[in-house]
């Protein structure tokens, strides 16, 4: 089991992560808060150690993305779109990034995870494909499909690959 | 594009309320020392409690029926439970019950997971209109804790359920006339007014529209089937 300060260095260095994740996936503060404990467990609990940091970022990532699928699975999860999240976090965030956090929200949920992986964390096709064990020219075309589909919420052609 | 969906992502924090809660709840658990060997423990208890399963008195043992528990809207479906209040049966009472049983497994659930599963379930939910009501009658030697804990449900709480009592031999009865506990113990009371009413009209009728003629025939201070006595119902 481990330490206080290496949970303490966890929770510093991961939470934003997590609750970005949740975002994809799940509706309210209480839902992502749950995942956030169960995966900080699942990470104190586990005694081996990584071989380097980002060792340990693609183990929280791959965690997180499996405990938001498990919660979605259990009973009474609605598998709507987590637009409702925005909600809560609309009068923090400024409107100009509003619109784009719902475009992405509202893309199907294999292609958000993807654009935020490679958009937000920079992972490439190829490690996207290694975290999510997925083929790297499915996660091209996901990639692909995602961008087409905010091209057309969102207007404009430059969304870089 | 890239660089506003990074922007836009980086607007989004995990609160200081859900790091300092999840800080508590990490150091809670090391302090607690959470440590494989109660999960082995665990492990041993959930074999040996299978191995005595596999025998022909530990299946006997789990699968004696002890209470039932009828959840009515329309769809009536029932639960039998055994002695630690796990679903050892689920039927549905009438058409619309049996079609909703079919898509659920709520078998081997414990009593109060199974009913969050058939009421949140999309099967059900199209039932549960605004005048829908949503009846629970127990028969059970422990009644009163089941009944305790469906009140205190969120489920409950959600969709105004009410919680009812029968006695056993009602259950019994019930289940011989095909009928679900909650709609069989209206019936009771419907036709000790009006003998003219049948099963068969009873059967076809939601709980709402039960509940509704029963009214008229009882007047809010009397309200029999409403305010049974200690060993019976409770009301919401």
């Amino acid at each position: 089991m481990r330490s206080e300060q290496e949970a303490k260095r966890a929770i510093d260095l991961y939470s934003d992560m997590i609750r970005r994740i949740c975002l994809l996936h799940l509706k309210n503060h209480a839902d992502t808060e749950d995942v956030l404990q169960e995966v900080l467990l699942k990470y104190v609990l586990r005694s081996d150690v990584f071989e380097n940091t980002e060792h340990e970022k693609a183990w929280f990532i791959r965690v997180t993305l499996n405990s938001c699928k498990d919660y979605l699975k259990s009973l009474f999860r609605h598998q709507t779109v987590p637009l409702d999240l925005l909600l809560e976090e609309r009068p923090n965030i400024s409107p100009e990034y509003l619109d784009v956090l719902e475009a992405v929200l509202s893309l199907q949920k294999n292609y958000r995870v993807v654009i935020y992986l490679h958009y937000y964390e920079g992972y490439t096709a190829k490690e996207i494909g290694k975290l999510l064990n997925k083929k790297e020219n499915t996660i091209y075309s996901l990639l692909s499909r995602g961008r087409e589909q905010l091209k057309q919420i969102l207007g404009g052609d430059n969304i870089e690959k | 594009m890239k660089n506003k969906i990074r922007e836009s992502f980086d607007q989004i924090h995990a609160t200081g309320q859900m790091k300092a809660s999840t800080y508590s709840f990490l150091l809670q658990k090391i302090e607690n020392g959470t440590s494989k060997k109660p999960h082995i423990a665990r492990i041993l208890v959930a074999a040996c409690a299978f191995l005595f399963l596999c025998t022909s008195f530990g299946w006997r043992f789990w699968n004696t029926p002890i209470s039932y528990l009828s959840v009515d809207i329309n769809p009536s479906i029932e639960f039998t439970l055994n002695r630690f209040n796990y679903v050892i049966d689920a039927k549905g009472q009438n058409p619309d019950g049996e079609h909703i049983v079919k898509q659920l497994h709520l078998t081997g659930k414990k009593y109060l997971k199974a009913v969050e599963l058939l009421v949140e379930s999309d099967a059900m939910q199209k039932y549960l209109n605004n005048d829908a009501t949503l009846t629970f009658t127990v028969a059970s030697p422990e009644a009163e804790k089941l009944l305790k804990d469906l009140e205190n449900s969120p489920v409950s709480n959600q969709y105004h359920g009410t919680c009812h009592s029968a006695d056993m031999a009602s259950a019994h009865a019930a289940h011989q006339c095909g009928m679900s506990i909650g709609k069989y113990q209206i019936y009771l009371y419907l036709s000790a007014y009006d003998p003219s009413i049948t099963l068969e009209d009873c059967q076809s009728m939601t709980m709402h529209q039960l509940r509704s003629l029963l009214s008229r025939y009882e007047s809010p201070n009397t309200n029999d089937y409403y305010s049974q006595p200690h060993h019976g119902g409770h009301h919401h």
